[in-house]
């Protein structure tokens, strides 16, 4: 099977959304509301429950590097942003039910049947991506594809990528693939080019993305932790103050006992 | 002034969409098997949160909350989904462990003078921990699944670890009432049972610190070497109160006061040292002094300190006792419902979450990296682009 994932290059990305629409016809997803947001071409606003592809658009006031433009300092960045099937998952570790879990192509994947709206997934996630909906009263987000990865098929947002924005692949490939595209990036001029998340080493915090991303400026710009850490590799020290606690606690308790019993008149 | 909120009014379009639910698939002549076509919605509503149109362009380079680079100024991560239920349990379940142990220590070491406050330690230890899984149980999404819960035990997970300690807390604690009283074996094996809700007792009272520092929001995750702390030692003021209040004799009012004492004065402490922790970023701490959990937090600490005050005054009123106690409590229900608000408000601000991870509060603090994810060392402001 594999690890499989997406390798999302924002400088191909040309904002049409057809991952958006491919995401929500084939997983057959309610709607998200018809609303006018202001920012940007971006009316999606951003992922969740019913919205597993957002496509994000930046309006920045500097140009692109090598780039002229007849408007001034002007630059779009778009970004298709998707679960990024972490290598440590946050939703995962975090689920007290096992709903979540890691598929055989190493992605991760909410049972819906399992899943009874606990909400801690929600909160665990790094990347503020996973989300429960109110009146469904569970937690959804991006299977990648699941059921047409079974059927050796290509996710629907990626097959429907007209510019090759978002690959879907095996992780190698992708990891190979994405290295001569910054190469090729860097030789031509635009050294601001770099990937985000593709690795353990880029982000110890995560253990790198399956689905990991090609960006231009801060991850900040794009709605991304600029050091996301999942919140389990900080446990072993909170769980160290509980025990603490626990002696405290304790040492409470008896003392007063054997102090209510000294006092005794 | 924050800007006027778009989009939230349903418009004419909302209205006559609600009728469906987006999916325009007819049952006729499509069938329903995506893995998202499960999903149901009853009420098709906009599920984002309110939105404001655009505070700040996402690339405007500064260090101010308002003008700091993020995508328009929108949450990175997302908002607690739960209810006023989460933050009373951490109350009642704080008070019901500290309660159990105490009752369990009465037991060991108190002699039969004691023995009714081990019954009351047991008593209140059972009451909480079932009125804890009921808050539990209301707050989730799919409630009749709530068994789902014992379906595995994850390590990684401290709500899986906390409920089972919780379910066992209570079986025992329950155990133990059902027995502790009789003779032979039954009563051995009650008495186990009391031991057992008494150790539980502690992780129970501490565990709820952890799931909320377990977790992306900031100021939670911030706070994790203190709030645990914290957690634990209100847990032992609050259960001291409590038992204060009901009925007791001299010979146990010997007992909780040191106890309440100890507890109150750890958890002013500790108060101290979660608003210190958090303060390493400015922005992490903000919900800690302003807005609604600002306010909640002010009023907690100011009410712990007065129950502490009342308490050691000379004199020996039954009113001030009482009024000591009811203090103290309110403070104590007032600290989770300020920490729980503060996380909600700490997940709304994008800045909490960047400016925490560029001063080293992400992984770096635990992996050690020097370098963000966008290759560029840890700081913070961040380098001008032009
Ligand atoms: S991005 Fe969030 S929801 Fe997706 S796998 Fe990682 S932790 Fe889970
Ligand atoms: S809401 Fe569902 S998927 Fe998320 S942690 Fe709870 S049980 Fe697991």
């Amino acid at each position: 099977m594999g690890q499989k994932g997406f390798f999302t290059d924002t400088t191909l990305c040309i904002g049409c959304k057809a991952c958006e629409v491919a995401c929500k016809q084939w997983n057959q997803l309610p709607d998200d509301g018809f609303h006018f947001t202001g920012m940007s071409y971006d009316n999606t606003g951003a992922l969740g429950s019913a919205t597993w592809r957002h496509v994000a658009f930046v309006e920045r006031p500097v140009p692109l590097q090598g780039q002229t433009t007849g408007v001034g300092d002007f630059s779009w960045l778009m970004m298709s942003d998707v679960c990024k099937h972490c290598q440590h998952a946050g939703c995962l570790e975090a689920c007290p039910t096992g709903a979540i879990i890691r598929t055989e192509f190493d992605t991760v994947y909410v049972q819906p049947d399992v899943c009874n709206g606990c909400g801690y997934c929600v909160v665990a996630c790094p990347f503020g991506v996973i989300s429960r909906r109110e009146d469904d009263g569970r937690a959804w987000k991006c299977t990648l594809c699941y059921d047409r990865l079974g059927e050796g098929m290509t996710p629907a947002c990626a097959k429907a990528c007209p510019t090759e924005s978002i690959v879907f692949g095996d992780l190698d490939e992708l990891h190979a693939r994405a290295e001569n595209r910054i190469r090729a990036l860097h030789e031509r001029g635009v050294t601001d080019a770099y990937l985000y998340g593709k690795d353990a080493e880029n982000q110890p915090g995560t253990g790198g993305l399956n689905a990991f991303f090609l960006l231009l400026d801060k991850p900040e710009v794009y709605g991304l932790p600029p050091d996301p850490v999942v919140p389990t590799k900080k446990a072993g020290r909170t769980w160290g103050a509980v025990a603490l606690g626990a002696l405290g606690m304790a040492a409470v308790a008896l003392g007063s006992v054997l102090l209510g019993r000294e006092a005794r008149p | 002034m924050s800007p006027p909120v778009i989009g939230n009014e349903p418009t004419f379009l909302d209205k006559l969409q609600r009728k469906r639910d987006g999916r325009n698939v007819d049952p006729a002549l499509g069938v329903l098997s995506g893995e998202g076509a499960q999903q149901r919605v009853k009420d098709p509503e906009d599920p984002h949160p309110e939105r404001r149109p655009m505070p700040t362009l996402p690339s405007q380079l500064a260090t101010e909350r308002e003008t700091a680079p993020s995508y328009y100024g929108l949450p990175a991560v997302k908002e607690p989904v739960w209810i006023w239920s989460v933050p009373t349990y951490l109350y009642v379940g704080g008070a019901a462990g500290a309660a159990s142990l105490l009752g369990f220590m009465a037991d060991v070491a108190g002699g039969p003078e004691l023995e009714r406050l081990g019954r009351r330690g047991r008593w209140v230890g059972t009451v909480g921990d079932v009125l804890s899984s009921g808050l539990l149980i209301h707050d989730l999404g799919r409630p009749s699944r709530f068994l789902n819960m014992l379906r595995v035990f994850r390590p990684t997970s401290p709500m899986s670890i906390g409920s089972w300690v919780l379910a066992t807390s209570g079986g025992l604690n329950t155990l133990g009432l059902l027995l502790g009283q009789r003779r032979g074996w039954p009563g051995v094996v009650g008495r186990c049972a009391t031991a057992g809700a008494g150790v539980l007792g502690m992780p129970l009272a501490g565990y709820t610190a952890v799931l909320l520092c377990n977790s992306a929001i900031p100021v939670w995750q911030a706070t994790h070497r203190t709030l645990p702390l914290f957690f634990m030692s209100s847990a032992t003021a609050a259960a001291g109160s409590l038992l204060s209040l009901l009925p007791h004799g001299p010979a146990e009012a010997r007992v909780l006061r040191p106890y309440r004492l100890a507890g109150k004065v750890a958890e002013l402490v500790m108060g101290v040292a979660v608003e210190r922790d958090a303060a390493r970023v400015p922005e992490v701490a903000r919900p800690l002094h302003e807005g609604f959990s600002g306010t909640l937090w002010k009023t907690s600490r100011v009410c712990s300190a007065a129950g502490l005050v009342l308490d050691v005054l000379p004199g020996r009123a039954r009113w001030k006792q009482v009024a000591a106690d009811v203090l103290t409590t309110a403070g104590a229900l007032a600290a989770r419902f300020a920490i729980f608000h503060a996380g909600k408000a700490s997940a709304r601000n994008p800045q909490a979450t960047f400016q925490g991870q560029r001063q080293g509060l992400g992984a770096a603090e635990v992996a050690g990296n020097t370098v963000a994810s966008d290759g560029k060392p840890l700081k913070f402001p961040l380098p001008v682009l032009r």
